[in-house]
Order: C-alpha cells, then sequence, then structure tokens
C-alpha cells in the first residue's frame, strides 16, 4: 500500500513549517518538513514541549504557521482550502481531554460537528445513534459527558471525529487520560478504524508503546523531525 | 425591569393620549380653536359670534380648562362650560342634575367625587369659593371622570379671566353628500383660518395627540425608559461578556470542530435575543403590574388608564429584544474571533 500510494500526491505536506509564540520569543516548531500518504497511520513522539501538539494543531488547521506552508490534496491550507471548511469536512479531531459539551448528551455532542455542514436533523441523529454503536456505547447515548467514564468519553469523541465521514483522524496524545486498559482499547478501535475505513491516522504520543505500533514513526526534538 | 420601565412609562404616557382623544371624541368636538400655545393659549369669547357664523359649523362652544387644587392632597382638571354647551349632552349623569350659568354650582366626575367623598348635595371649597355639589357624572375617560366642571362665568370669575377663554370646541354640520369627511374637516379648518388667522383650528385628534401636556408625556417616558433601557442593555452585555468568557473552551470546540465564526456567532446572538425577549415578558408583566396600580391611585387615576394597547406589547417585545442584540454584539463578536486554539487552552 505504502509503495502504491507513494506514486500519489501526499493527502498532507508541511514545507519549511515554523511557529513561534510570544514575538518569535518561543519557537515551537523551526521548519518542519513531512508528507503523510492517504490511508497512512503515522505516530508523532517527543518530549514534552517538543512542539508536536503544534505540529498537529498546524497540520489540523487549527491555527497558522508563523511562517511555511501545510498543503492538503496539494492545495494550501487557508489559502486555497479554507479552514473551517477543511476543519468541518476533512480532519477529525481526538483530544486528551475529550473535549466534549457539557451541556448535551452523548448523541448530541457527536452530532455537533454534523451542524457544521449541511444535514438533516434526522439524518445527523441517525448516524449519530449508528456511531455510537459502532463504538459500543449503544446504552450510553442518552448520558451527558459527567455521567460517562473517561473511556466512554472518549470514545463519544471518536464518534463525534467521524461524524462528517472525514480523510483524516488526528489524534492528540488520545490515551492521556486514561488508564492502561482503556488506552489498549482506544488504541485498538482507532486502528481498526484507519484501517476498515482507509482513513490517514495520526496520533500525537509521549507513549513509546502507541508509537511502536504505528508503521510510521516521526520524532520531533526542539522543533524538528529527527531524521 | 428596564422594559418594565418601559411599559409602564411609554403605557403611562399613550394611556395619556388616549384618555385626551376620548374627552374629544366622547364630547363630539371635530375642532378646537386655540392660540398657537397650549399653555397661555388665551382666546377672546366674543370669537365665538364669528365662528357660529361660518357656513360649516353648527356648534362653536368656548371652555377654559385649568388645574386646580382642590385639597392639599387633591389637585383635579378643572373644565369651564357654559351650561348649553353640546359636551355635556356626552356626560351620564349618576345623581343630581347640570349647573346653570351665572350660578356657584360644579358637576364632579365620579371618580373625583368618590375621592372627595362628595355627592350631589354637598358644598365643595374651590379657590375659597362655596359651590354647590349639583351632580356627579360618569366621564367616558379617566381625564373627564376626575375632572370638575362648572359654569364657564364662574372659572372665569375665580380664575380671573374675564372674557377670555383656553379655546373653543368646534362641532361642524354633517359631511354633505359626496364629500369625504376628511375633505370637509380640511375645509372648515380652512374656512376658520381664514376667518381667524391669529388663530389655529386644529382636529381634535391632532389637538389630544399633539398637544404640549402629551408630548411632554411622550418625552420624559422615552426619555426616562432610554435610560433605564441603557442600563438594562449594559447589565444583558456584562452577563452575555460573561456567559460568552465562561464558555470559552466550548466555542473553541465549536470552532475546531469546523464552525464558522458567522455561527458562533449567529449562536450567541440568537441566545441575547432570547435573553432580551425573556426579559422582555417579565418586564410587560412587571411594567403592566406597575400600571394597573397607578391607575388605582387617586394622585394619578385621573391621567392613567390600566388599558394595555397590543402594539405596545409589540413595541415592548421589539425593543427587548433589540436589547438583548445590541448587548450581545459585542460579546458576540468576541466570542466569534476566538483561535481555536486559544479557546481549547481556556480553564
Amino acid at each position: 500500500m505504502t509503495n502504491n500510494s507513494s506514486k500519489q500526491a501526499p493527502i498532507l505536506a508541511a514545507r519549511a513549517l515554523c511557529k513561534s509564540y510570544d514575538d518569535g520569543r518561543i519557537e515551537a516548531l523551526r521548519g518542519v518538513d513531512l508528507s503523510i500518504q492517504a490511508g497512512e497511520f503515522v505516530a508523532i513522539s517527543g518530549p514534552s514541549g517538543s512542539g508536536k501538539s503544534t505540529l498537529l494543531q498546524l497540520i489540523g488547521g487549527l491555527d497558522s504557521p508563523t511562517s511555511g506552508e501545510v498543503l492538503f490534496q496539494d492545495a494550501l491550507l487557508g489559502a486555497n482550502v479554507d479552514l473551517d471548511t477543511y476543519r468541518s469536512r476533512h480532519v477529525g479531531f481526538i483530544f486528551q481531554g475529550f473535549y466534549l459539551m457539557p451541556t448535551l448528551r452523548a448523541i448530541e455532542n457527536v452530532q455537533v460537528p454534523m451542524l457544521a455542514v449541511k444535514s438533516e436533523a434526522k439524518e445527523r441523529a441517525a448516524r449519530a445513534e449508528s456511531l455510537l454503536i459502532e463504538m459500543g456505547l449503544e446504552s450510553r447515548m442518552r448520558q451527558y459527558p459527567n455521567e460517562l467514564s473517561g473511556g466512554e468519553r472518549q470514545r463519544v469523541a471518536i464518534a463525534r471525529a467521524l461524524a462528517n465521514n472525514p480523510s483524516i483522524l488526528l489524534a492528540d496524545e488520545p490515551t492521556g487520560n486514561l488508564d492502561s486498559v482503556n488506552s489498549a482499547r482506544i488504541m485498538e478501535m482507532l486502528i481498526g478504524i484507519q484501517e476498515s475505513r482507509g482513513m490517514t491516522l495520526i496520533v500525537v504520543t509521549h507513549e513509546n508503546e502507541i508509537a511502536n505500533a504505528a508503521p510510521r514513526h516521526i520524532r520531533i526534538r526542539d522543533g524538528r523531525v529527527e531524521p | 425591569m428596564a422594559i418594565g420601565a418601559f411599559v409602564a412609562l411609554v403605557g403611562f404616557s399613550r394611556s395619556f393620549e388616549h384618555e385626551w382623544l376620548e374627552v374629544y371624541e366622547s364630547g363630539g368636538t371635530d375642532i378646537a380653536v386655540i392660540q398657537k400655545t397650549f399653555f397661555n393659549t388665551s382666546v377672546d369669547e366674543s370669537v365665538g359670534a364669528k365662528l357660529r357664523a361660518l357656513p360649516d359649523i353648527a356648534r362653536a362652544t368656548p371652555m377654559i380648562l385649568n388645574m386646580m387644587e382642590i385639597t392639599p392632597e387633591i389637585t383635579a382638571l378643572t373644565y369651564g362650560w357654559k351650561a348649553d354647551s353640546y359636551e355635556l349632552d356626552s356626560l351620564t349623569f349618576k345623581s343630581g342634575r347640570r349647573f346653570r350659568d351665572g350660578q356657584a354650582e360644579v358637576i364632579l366626575g365620579d371618580l373625583l367625587a368618590a375621592n372627595l367623598n362628595k355627592t350631589a348635595g354637598d358644598s365643595l371649597a374651590i379657590q375659597g369659593s362655596k359651590f354647590t355639589v349639583t351632580g356627579v357624572y360618569h366621564g367616558a375617560s379617566a381625564l373627564e371622570a376626575s375632572a370638575l366642571i362648572l359654569p364657564l362665568d364662574q372659572l372665569q370669575q375665580i380664575a380671573d379671566l374675564q372674557g377670555k377663554v383656553s379655546a373653543f370646541h368646534v362641532r361642524l354640520r354633517p359631511v354633505p353628500a359626496g364629500e369625504t369627511p376628511q375633505h370637509f374637516l380640511e375645509s372648515a379648518q380652512a374656512q376658520i383660518q381664514s376667518a381667524l388667522p391669529d388663530l389655529s383650528a386644529v382636529p381634535a385628534a391632532e389637538r389630544a395627540s399633539n398637544n404640549q401636556l402629551v408630548l411632554m408625556a411622550h418625552a420624559a417616558a422615552w426619555g426616562t425608559s432610554g435610560i433605564a433601557l441603557l442600563i438594562g442593555i449594559l447589565g444583558i452585555a456584562n452577563t452575555m461578556a460573561m456567559s460568552v468568557f465562561e464558555r470559552t473552551r466550548e466555542i473553541g470546540i465549536l470552532r475546531a470542530l469546523g464552525w464558522r465564526r458567522w455561527k458562533v456567532l449567529l449562536l450567541i446572538q440568537t441566545e441575547a435575543a432570547a435573553l432580551g425577549f425573556a426579559g422582555g415578558v417579565f418586564g410587560i408583566f412587571f411594567g403592566w403590574g406597575g400600571l394597573r396600580i397607578l391607575s388605582k391611585l387617586p394622585q394619578t387615576a385621573s391621567i392613567v388608564s390600566a388599558a394595555f394597547p397590543p402594539v405596545l406589547l409589540i413595541e415592548a417585545l421589539g425593543v427587548a429584544v433589540l436589547a438583548g442584540l445590541l448587548a450581545g454584539a459585542f460579546p458576540a463578536w468576541r466570542g466569534a474571533h476566538l483561535s481555536p486554539v486559544e479557546a481549547l487552552r481556556h480553564d
């Protein structure tokens, strides 16, 4: 698959990507180049403060680089591809802190991204229900986030990330707030989704076990990709 | 509270205007002939003969309008009418009879009679002179019901206005066939203006809504409620700013999930409008309650009725929603322009 896909244009590419904060006093990324093919499972690891989350934010269109560029299917993010459209249609996010809406039930949380694109209410409810069933949460759909365990919350967040059927899943320390049993289950789920749907999965982690499970492992240190 | 103040104050000024209109309509007056201004209008009584000579005028009756302190607590609207004034025909007497010209007699509106605890046959001191209450009438409006009416000559004497009146109230002849009431009114107005160029001939409806007392009441009501609304807007703005601040992370989640800025703005503005609407509904109840209380108090009963025009309800809700939108504008703009990354970092 890697050989075939390498002939195609990468789904994501970063060129000389830099990001600095505080008027340039803090350099989070210092010229990152990378290319990710459609359907790849890539782990990005590195010590705290290495810039791995910043990289994920930039390739996820959550933030804009100080210099350099991010390309999605050869189109420049922020110029040729609108960031809102990119985030709503092409990318699904999974965060360490789950980031569910506390006032919405699980099934409503899954529908939130669908409200960003044109969709019928019935269609939204049916898709959210089907995704939650796929995540093994059929009996927890009507619960609020504070009534769910950490593992369940992250499964709701995965269902939400899949709501608009994106081509890329970005997970920032998805198991960071979970025990080992739930961590293993969430990773199993993510890999299963990536394989069954042929999605591109990019996971930021500091756990070697997760990083080593990925066919491709990118290490970041001091804002640079390690050779 | 701001909408409550708006409803109470604007309702008060509207009902004040409405009461004036009732006075003219129930009396059957078509045109009031006055000087150019309301307060110091002083028309020579001899003008009556010229008015009565005009072809379209059926009746022209002189009148004085004044405010008089009857007791230290009660100041009442006081009319001076001729005993043969057509306006007396519109009053329904609950007891007693009309007054006679040249006699120290007075008739009282039922609301005033109740407040003064007077009935027909009682005596009443007005500005140091003793008058006999000859009758108690039911007024068509709260203004009339809280007024007293004395013979014109008696009021001229008390007020030292011999030979002068406040206005002439004019009733026109029936509208001739083939002519519209509006055109007939305008033509009569022109006739009066031409015969008496120093005076104003004002249609009754305009006189009711456009006299200086009503204009002052409107200005005071809008001015005061404007200040109350401004305070209300600041209150809602504060609530919305707090709400946006407290939900910064949630806004970040929405933006991260691809919600466009305008959608976030719409969400916050919808909430602000709903807050304004809810405040408006509560305010209408408070304001209506305030109007009801004012309409019962002896000091204000003469100029306030608890009638609640539907247009005021629509205006109050409109103003409340607009206040919500104005108040929510800045917090919504701020929320919509948050960077998703910064918003997600917010604790």
